[in-house]
């Protein structure tokens, strides 16, 4: 009897540790990316931690969430697109107020963006009312900006606002649904004040040729080419802008510099997303963008329902997520936001809920080493990236820093083997440069030696080598030679013929 | 001994060398072959002797199979095509010195390519010129001799040694679409007829 309760008791204290939640297998791979081996798999870099759906809030539950943004102090503000408002929620998420009147001006219609500047004031993309509205500090409605109006536009411009920034001027940059133009800029005052950082259609031999050779009607009759449309927009500390584009292979993440230039893939056509896996679908399409304070890009793609996270410079980190019911996977992912402590929550409007995401201690490796790298400290980091290669021997960046590191400290033969491993063959050719110079000083008099020897041996044993055969050949096949010279071609002749 | 010669007269007077060959019982069928397994055998190993940094593609990408039929294959359509239409065009060549000689243009080649792929070894991406400029320059010569070849073994003048170069260009590529889609239909006939043999095999 007594051994039965002790059983149960035991049972008891052993459920009582059994945390489903960490003992869940996490539902995706991670992989990473490796020159000349393509996709190689890796240690996930995050895993789920938990969602929010709003029936345990006062406020009630989401509908359709499309937007959210996490202020400096820890305020989320989501936009609760589906319910027509804006939820304030405090860092250990408590309602901290609704943003959105029941009537008046201050009534929001279908919001899908939301935007706080550092003083406070809450912008937002009302979609629907085809304005943006801003908002207090504490709620309460200041003003709105209705639709731009300038010849620039077009006569079919249609105003749809879906996502807003605030720049350090005070400019409001804009994304509109479906406008193909760029950002649009609007000042403080209200009025348009160009586009910023349009994408472009690249030249096309394709198009070209039609251009020639298609009468005015059949050209009528093509579909008109338009630049691809920006998706989402972030900003990070710097006041560098993020976007993503839709419907493009290549460069779908861009870092526009203050006067609108991609500088994260200057002169290149660089791929994002996702390569691991199959599908039905041709290529990724980004609709969310968030940006650390140590600048990795995270940016979320609808196709694959993955996040992909990238360095400063471009090179991927980790991808995770996925598509499907399990938690850490998502039905409609909307947009990612990179919050406090690493956390990154992805908005699911499918599923009108926001997961939540935390770092492994892989990963914060990884970010501690990766921020060091990018900055140029590469010894300062080279520990570290030991580190994750002790973890994780697929990681091919780490050979890369590693490799940077030694050619920094004037290591150059093993830089060198560090470059190869990465598969960097720009970098191993720079160190090799280098070892060489160094090896020639170390070995000059050797070297000076052997092209001295190889010179001599050029000059005067060639000729006698060839002599030697040629006497050789006569000896052995002389009559054959002299009954083919006679009817040969006259010597004279030969050199002016050709 | 007798091909180290006429190697060694190729690059030092091609001209005399073209002139050479058609004289009777010089050149043997088997120069030929000899002189294209050698220009295989250069071409393997400067495969494997690249500097690591000038490697383009990856160990996996890379099949002794496919490099020896883009030597050989080329070489055999180029001979078949500048007869064909040299005959037409009544060239004198015959085929053998057509088929020995357009392999002798090879000599450049099979003789400097491999010093060359030696100096990726030493020269680091930045002067990767250097390697351009001596490899477009073997291939510039090798396409010299060629015309040479062309223009001495039929006796032809300037002209239309150019224009028989350029026909002989395009009837590579007839051939070439001819016997890709003659492997097509052969494929698609031994398949054929392997599957009524199965199908017999299994029904009875």
């Amino acid at each position: 009897m007594i051994r039965i309760i002790g059983l149960t008791l035991l049972a008891a204290v052993a459920m009582g540790l059994y945390d489903p939640a960490a003992d869940a297998a996490i539902p995706y791979d991670g992989y990473t990316r490796s020159l000349g081996y393509g996709d190689v798999h890796s240690i996930n870099g995050y895993v789920y931690m938990d969602s929010i759906d709003g029936y345990d809030l006062e406020s009630g539950p989401f509908k359709e969430p499309q937007d959210l943004f996490a202020a400096d102090d820890g305020t989320l503000y989501v936009a609760d697109t589906g319910n027509n408002r804006i939820v304030r929620l405090t860092r250990d998420r408590r309602v901290l107020g609704v943003i959105g009147d029941n009537e008046g001006p201050g009534m929001l219609n279908e919001p899908k963006g939301v935007f706080v500047k550092k003083d406070g004031l809450v912008y937002v993309a009302d979609t629907k009312n085809q304005r943006i509205a801003v908002f207090g500090a504490k709620g309460d409605y200041v003003k709105s900006f209705p639709a731009p109006k300038s010849r620039l536009l077009g006569e079919t411009f249609t105003y749809s606002p879906s996502k807003v920034i605030v720049d350090k001027r005070d400019y409001m940059l804009v994304i509109s649904e479906g406008n193909t133009q760029g950002l649009i800029q609007i000042d403080a005052k209200g009025e348009f004040k160009g586009f910023f950082g349009a994408n472009h259609i690249g030249f096309s031999w394709e198009r070209l040729f039609v251009k020639m050779v298609a009468t005015e009607e059949q050209k009528s009759q093509l579909a008109v080419q338009k630049p691809m449309e920006f998706s989402n927009v972030a900003q990070d500390a710097d006041g560098f802008v993020y976007t993503t584009t839709l419907a493009t292979e290549t460069n779908q993440i861009k870092r526009l510099s203050p006067v609108g230039v991609d500088t994260l893939n200057p002169g290149s056509e660089v791929r994002y997303g996702s390569r691991f896996e199959a599908g039905p679908f041709q290529m990724p399409s980004f609709v969310g963008i968030s940006v650390s304070p140590e600048g990795f890009i995270t940016a979320l793609d609808l196709q694959s329902s993955k996040v992909f996270q990238y360095d400063k410079l471009g090179n991927l980190l980790f991808a995770f997520g996925g598509m499907g019911e399990q938690n850490g996977l998502f039905k409609t992912p909307a947009t990612v936001a990179q919050l406090q402590e690493g956390v990154i929550a992805v908005v699911d409007k499918g599923r009108s809920r926001i997961d939540f995401f935390r770092t492994t201690p892989f990963a914060d490796l990884v970010h501690e080493a990766s921020a060091l790298y990018v900055e140029g400290r590469y010894e300062e980091a080279q520990q570290m990236w030991n580190e994750v290669l002790k973890l994780n021997g697929n990681f091919a960046m780490a050979y890369h820093a590693i490799g940077k590191a030694l050619y920094k400290a004037e290591r150059y033969e093993e830089a060198m083997r560090y470059f190869k491993l990465a598969k960097v063959k720009g970098d191993y050719s720079t160190a090799f440069r280098e070892y060489r110079k160094q090896y020639t000083r170390e070995h000059f008099a050797w070297i000076a030696l052997i092209a001295i020897a190889l010179l001599a041996a050029l000059r005067f044993g060639l000729p006698r080598l060839v002599r030697g055969l040629k006497k050789l050949a006569d000896a052995r096949g002389g009559d054959r030679d002299l009954e083919a010279a006679g009817p040969a071609v006259p010597a004279a002749g030969k050199g002016e013929s050709v | 001994m007798n091909t180290l010669l006429l190697m060694r007269l190729v690059i030092a007077h091609p001209i005399d060398f073209y002139f050479e060959i058609q004289n009777p019982r010089r050149i043997f069928w088997h120069q030929g072959f000899v002189l294209i397994a050698l220009a295989f055998a250069i071409r393997m190993l400067s495969i494997l002797m690249t500097g690591y940094a000038f490697e383009t593609r990856e160990p996996y990408e890379i099949s002794w199979f496919y490099e020896l039929v883009y030597i050989l294959v080329p070489w055999l359509v180029y001979c078949i095509a500048n007869w064909a239409v040299s005959a037409i065009m009544e060239g004198e060549g015959k085929f053998k010195e057509i088929f020995v000689g357009s392999a002798f243009a090879l000599v450049p080649f099979i003789l400097f390519s491999l010093p060359v792929t030696l100096l990726t070894n030493i020269l680091s991406l930045e002067e990767a010129d250097i390697v351009h400029t001596l490899t477009n320059l073997l291939f510039i010569w090798c396409g010299w001799l060629i015309l040479i070849k062309i223009k001495i073994l039929h006796d032809f003048e300037l002209g239309k040694m150019l224009w028989i170069a350029v026909l002989t260009v395009i009837s590579m590529a007839i051939v070439l679409f001819v016997g890709i889609l003659l492997f097509g239909l052969i494929n698609q006939f031994v398949s054929f007829v392997t599957d009524i043999f199965k199908e017999v095999r299994l029904r009875s």
